[in-house]
């Protein structure tokens, strides 16, 4: 009866954790007509598996492993398009869907000189919820989903992204009170 | 059918045994019987063949055993450094898209975002 008890406890967070991760399914028609695709699916299993084999003497290495210690899953979808209008709105719409609820858009970046939108939201940490992160870029003949499950530094997720083969920028960290802000280059 | 008796007559002669067959005889049955299996396996569970055994057997389970776990260990191995890879570039494409939206907020010249 005990074992019982614990098998549905551990089913149901498997459940709310997999709850979290957003479904990308719709994007995988996109991988025919893109020229570079990047699909990566590390879920619990494997994103610990895969932290294992971090160098902790590697510092960048060692700050992944710190970064996804508390994470469920990892998602990220990249495509990129010989010419434009190889994907449409509607290929983003499911997605956009489920960012509408219970989502809370931070970062709303639109340049039209670049035609460039980027998007960053963030899911609270609840009880029985993970929390989590979403970033979704899209330009003409690119766009990137990232979905990450867990509790996660966006700070030092960013600060990776400068280390790992990125030219880190010197970028004033601050920290404005506004949760959420579009903008309109040009 | 004189010939056919002639032919058995012949066949049936009473012929000498050559002058050793005696001796050779003898010589057969005085030599020890070949040992059976069970003997020669028996011998071999005695000390210090025994020993030598043992060591034979156990190379031969625990090398092949040995092999596969270290094959096993290769394959593991190699699944996490690929998975470590993946990991690396999917840390990397989120961090480079955070990094890319924080440098537009920034170009805009305020900073008004929680990053």
């Amino acid at each position: 009866m005990k074992i019982l008890k614990v098998l549905t406890v551990c089913v149901l967070v498997s459940a709310a954790a997999y709850g979290q991760a957003l479904d990308l399914k719709n994007l995988e028609k996109l991988s025919d007509k893109a020229k570079n695709v990047t699909d990566i699916t590390l879920d619990g299993s494997l994103l610990k598996f895969a932290a294992k084999f971090l160098s902790n003497d590697d510092p960048d290495q060692a700050k992944v492993k710190k970064l996804v210690a508390e994470l469920k899953g990892i998602y990220v979808r990249t495509y990129e398009f010989e010419s434009e209008g190889e994907y449409t709105e509607s290929d983003l719409a499911p997605i956009r869907s489920q960012l509408r609820s219970g989502w809370s858009r931070i970062v709303g970046v639109h340049s039209k000189k670049e035609r460039d939108n980027t998007e960053i939201y963030l899911k609270s940490a609840g009880a029985a919820e993970p929390g989590g992160l979403a970033i979704v870029c899209a330009n003409p003949t690119e766009l990137v989903v990232v979905n990450i499950v867990g509790k996660i530094d966006l700070d030092e997720l960013s600060e990776l992204g400068g280390n790992l083969g990125v030219p880190k920028l010197d970028l004033e960290k601050s920290k404005p009170s506004k949760p959420e802000s579009k903008k309109d280059n040009d | 059918m004189s010939n056919l008796e002639d032919e058995l007559r012949r066949a049936l002669r009473r012929e000498e045994p050559p002058a050793d067959f005696a001796d050779r005889v003898l010589a057969q049955l005085n030599q020890p019987a070949a040992p059976s299996w069970w003997e020669r396996f028996s011998v071999l569970m005695k000390p210090p063949r025994l020993q030598w055994v043992a060591v034979t057997l156990m190379v031969s389970i625990l090398l092949p055993t040995a092999a596969l776990r270290y094959r096993r260990e290769q394959q593991i191995r190699a699944e996490g450094e690929r998975a470590k890879e993946q990991l690396l570039i999917a840390v990397h494409v989120a961090g480079s898209r955070l990094h890319h939206a924080q440098r537009k907020v920034l170009e805009s010249g305020r900073m008004e975002t929680r990053l």
